[in-house]
């Protein structure tokens, strides 16, 4: 499969931090999802993509366009929609009149196909009915389907989401996953975010990162594997465990190296994560 | 998600052009800008030239001249709110070009700002004004020194709304420049002081200088250079876990 996205060698440093180390990575289409801890580099990852800031070295491509070059940069930005982490909005715009001022800036001029992108999105994301309201007047969530509008508007070839359901309600969650499976379905989405349970129901592949470089690439299944063997049970937290807890019936459950003859379970992606992390740091420390 | 029967927005919408997008984006634009701090800082600025006249007295042409120079501050303090943008992040990677989207902005200013200008001159009475042609072009320098300095913090900060840092620089430079600038690089000169002329061509050089750092500015970077000063992450590495 041809990749949307190919990337090399992509360096980047703030101050003395660096915050991406040598990434590299193909994205193809279908929902990816981007897992790591606070620090990890998946902003910044996110928003070297994007081209909302440029990397100190290395080099990528999306839908076949290098930004390195200005035209080459607003070729990939008319195939691009991008949800940031903390999206911003003319808080006296209504939800309609928001998304189409996005939408003239990804240059759909003629107006009355604008609109009906507009309404379209619109609908896409379940804010029709609200779409004459003025957005300092929308709950939290519904703002957020707004930015994830703005971000579908003119039907991107790439999306690109940073923590979409950071501060919703379970309910909210539940719709946002619902939103970006079927954004998933023709096109690339590239999902950051630190709910596990989100990439193990919404994505074919799954990235790590810790320390700026990538950890695991590799399916869900395949993170969660990585746990097999891994997690057991005990009536006391085992000191041997790299994470342990007092569950709902009262036993524990551990990750780490369990000890011989333990009760094991079956491992969840968040398990396989936790190993993934554990084994970037040992790397880190050595 | 494909709905049936959408609209493909793929060639044939997209064929507009700069000049259609500025055209269609106007009145967004105009209704995203941030009126009220321009607003307020020009209200001030003609506030300050009305005092004489509201206390029906007559300044001494120095005194003049100081409160055309206090009302081209405060009318510049209101202008570095220009480049706040509190959907920066949201609209952070369209293709628009931020020279575009800043020229519209600059558009809708630019006539609010001459019919400003032009009351403030007229505040002052005719046979106490200063040159006019020379303190338009003060005006002009430090207006644009202003825009200047907000577009330097766009393109060096993560900020949507640094117009608040830009002013208080603003601020702090119009203070500390007329008491640490030595005398022969005077630029805060009465009309009849022999060094007007040659400060006048100091004032040109401040706004070419502005002119040129604001070119500078206006471009997104392509690539860091070696003085990239993005000291901080812009959101994940410096904030506590959102989770």
């Amino acid at each position: 499969m041809i990749p949307t996205v190919s990337a090399s060698g992509l360096s980047l440093r703030y101050g003395r931090a660096q915050a991406l180390d040598d990434v590299s990575l193909r994205l193809t289409q279908g929902v990816t999802g981007l897992l790591g801890p606070n620090g990890a580099g998946k902003t910044t990852l996110l928003r070297v993509l994007a081209t909302a800031v440029p990397a100190d070295r290395g080099a990528f491509t999306v839908l076949g366009h290098d930004p390195a070059a200005p035209a080459g940069r607003q070729e990939l930005r008319r195939g691009l929609g991008y949800l940031p982490q903390t999206p911003g909005f003319h808080p006296d715009f209504t939800a309609f009149e928001f998304v189409d001022y996005v939408a003239i800036l990804k240059e759909l001029t003629d107006r009355t196909a604008r609109h009906r992108e507009v309404r379209r999105v619109l609908d896409q994301v379940d804010l029709a009915e609200v779409r004459g309201k003025r957005i300092k007047k929308l709950s939290g969530g519904m703002r957020q389907r707004v930015a994830l509008a703005a971000a579908l508007v003119g039907d991107p070839g790439f999306l690109v989401l940073d923590e979409p359901t950071v501060g919703l309600d379970p309910e909210q969650r539940m719709r946002f996953r619902e939103l970006i499976a079927q954004a998933g379905e023709g096109r690339t989405v590239l999902l950051s975010t630190h709910q596990t349970e989100d990439v193990a129901m919404l994505c074919h592949r799954v990235l790590v990162m810790a320390g700026g470089r990538i950890r695991f690439d590799g399916t869900p299944a395949e993170l969660t594997a990585r746990a097999a063997g891994r997690v057991w049970s005990s009536t006391e937290r085992d000191p041997a465990a790299k994470a342990g807890w007092r569950t709902g019936t009262g036993s524990f459950r551990n990750v780490g190296s369990p000890p011989d003859g333990a009760d094991l379970l079956e491992p969840t992606l968040e398990d396989g994560y936790l190993l993934t992390l554990d084994g970037a740091d040992a790397e880190v420390a050595a | 998600m494909r709905v049936s029967g959408q609209v493909r927005v793929g060639g044939q919408v997209r064929v507009g052009g700069q000049v259609r997008v500025a055209r269609e984006l106007l009145l967004p634009a105009g209704r995203a800008l941030p009126w009220r701090s321009p607003a307020a800082g020009a209200g001030l600025g003609l506030l300050i030239l009305a005092v004489p006249r509201l206390t029906d007295t007559e300044p001494a042409p120095w005194l003049a001249l100081v409160l055309l120079r206090c009302a081209i501050l405060a009318h510049a303090v209101g202008l570095a709110f220009l480049m706040d943008d509190p959907a920066r992040h949201t609209t952070a990677t369209v293709p628009t070009r931020r020279a575009l989207r800043t020229a519209v902005r600059l558009a809708l200013i630019t006539p609010v700002t001459a019919l400003w200008w032009t009351a403030a001159l007229l505040l002052v009475p005719s046979h106490i004004r200063p040159p006019t042609g020379d303190l338009t072009l003060e005006a002009a320098a430090v207006c644009v020194l202003a825009l200047a300095a907000g577009a330097a913090a766009v393109r060096l900060t993560d900020a949507p709304a640094p117009g608040v840092s830009v002013a208080a620089a603003l601020l702090f430079t119009a203070v500390v420049a007329p008491l640490l600038l030595p005398d022969q690089w005077a630029l805060f000169v009465p009309p009849g002081d022999q060094r007007w002329g040659v400060a006048h061509e100091r004032w040109a050089g401040v706004l070419a200088g502005a002119v040129v750092l604001w070119g500078i500015c206006l471009p997104e970077p392509l690539r860091r250079g070696p003085g990239a000063l993005r000291l901080r992450s812009p959101c994940g590495t410096s904030d506590p876990s959102r989770t």
